[in-house]
């Protein structure tokens, strides 16, 4: 675990409370963040559904893996993402939906729009003014823009600016 | 509260790849312009809101 993982799970976890909404029955459910555990690795693979090596990302000391859940049922995990504080602002390395929550039958939505939403106010905290920066696969960039707010230069380089991220933090948190 | 919904046929992916030095570099310049673009923008509504007063 690296020297930034106490910290946040000190000073972060407790206080998020944002929702995921159940598609089939449009039932939305309070969620969690927080600091994913080394034991819950061990489920995270590609036999599971899980598309990324998140055994190799949690390795890297510069990242911090942070999972969702759903208040009161913290063993399903319905998502990831691996964030790197800057200098400047976050870097998001990787996120993704849970296997169940992928695909046109997927469980719940807004997986990512909790996490992202995270990784802004986690900017915020660290002096990034809720600057968040990744590099985008070309057919969803659009999506970003429209979704996010982000803002595209330069290759696949996306950045949610201080506004966007503002405007993300007061959709999924309550104030 | 709300939520952002993103479409079913699509799934939030960014490219895992490491960034460059160059992709580093081009992200500060971009965040430090935008940081600039907006203190000048909230220095003129200073100036408008205390020209009005006088």
């Amino acid at each position: 675990m690296n020297k930034f993982s106490k910290i946040e799970l000190d000073f972060i976890i407790d206080k998020l409370t944002n929702s995921i909404e159940n598609i089939q029955t449009g039932d939305s459910f309070p969620t969690e963040i927080s600091i994913l555990n080394v034991s819950e690795l061990k489920a995270i693979i590609k036999k599971n559904g899980w598309n990324f090596n998140w055994k190799n990302e949690f390795k890297q000391p510069e990242k911090d893996i942070y999972k969702l859940t759903i208040v009161g049922n913290p063993s399903i995990i319905q998502g990831l993402i691996s964030l790197e504080v800057k200098k400047d602002h976050v870097y998001m390395h990787l996120i993704e939906s849970a296997p169940f929550n992928i695909g046109k039958t997927k469980v719940y939505l807004g997986i990512p729009g909790n996490l992202v939403a995270f990784a802004c106010k986690l900017s915020f905290q660290r002096g990034g003014e809720g600057y968040i920066s990744f590099i985008a696969k070309t057919k969803l960039i659009d999506h970003y823009i429209d979704t996010l707010g982000a803002i595209h230069f330069g290759g696949h380089l996306m950045v949610i600016t201080t506004e966007s991220a503002l405007k993300l933090i007061g959709k999924y948190f309550k104030t | 509260m709300g939520l952002i919904k993103e479409p079913l046929d699509v799934d939030f992916v960014v490219d895992p790849r490491p960034l460059t030095k160059e992709e580093e570099n081009a992200i500060s310049e971009f965040i430090k312009a935008d940081k600039e673009k907006r203190l000048a923008k909230t220095k003129r509504v200073t100036k408008s809101q205390n020209e009005l007063k006088n």
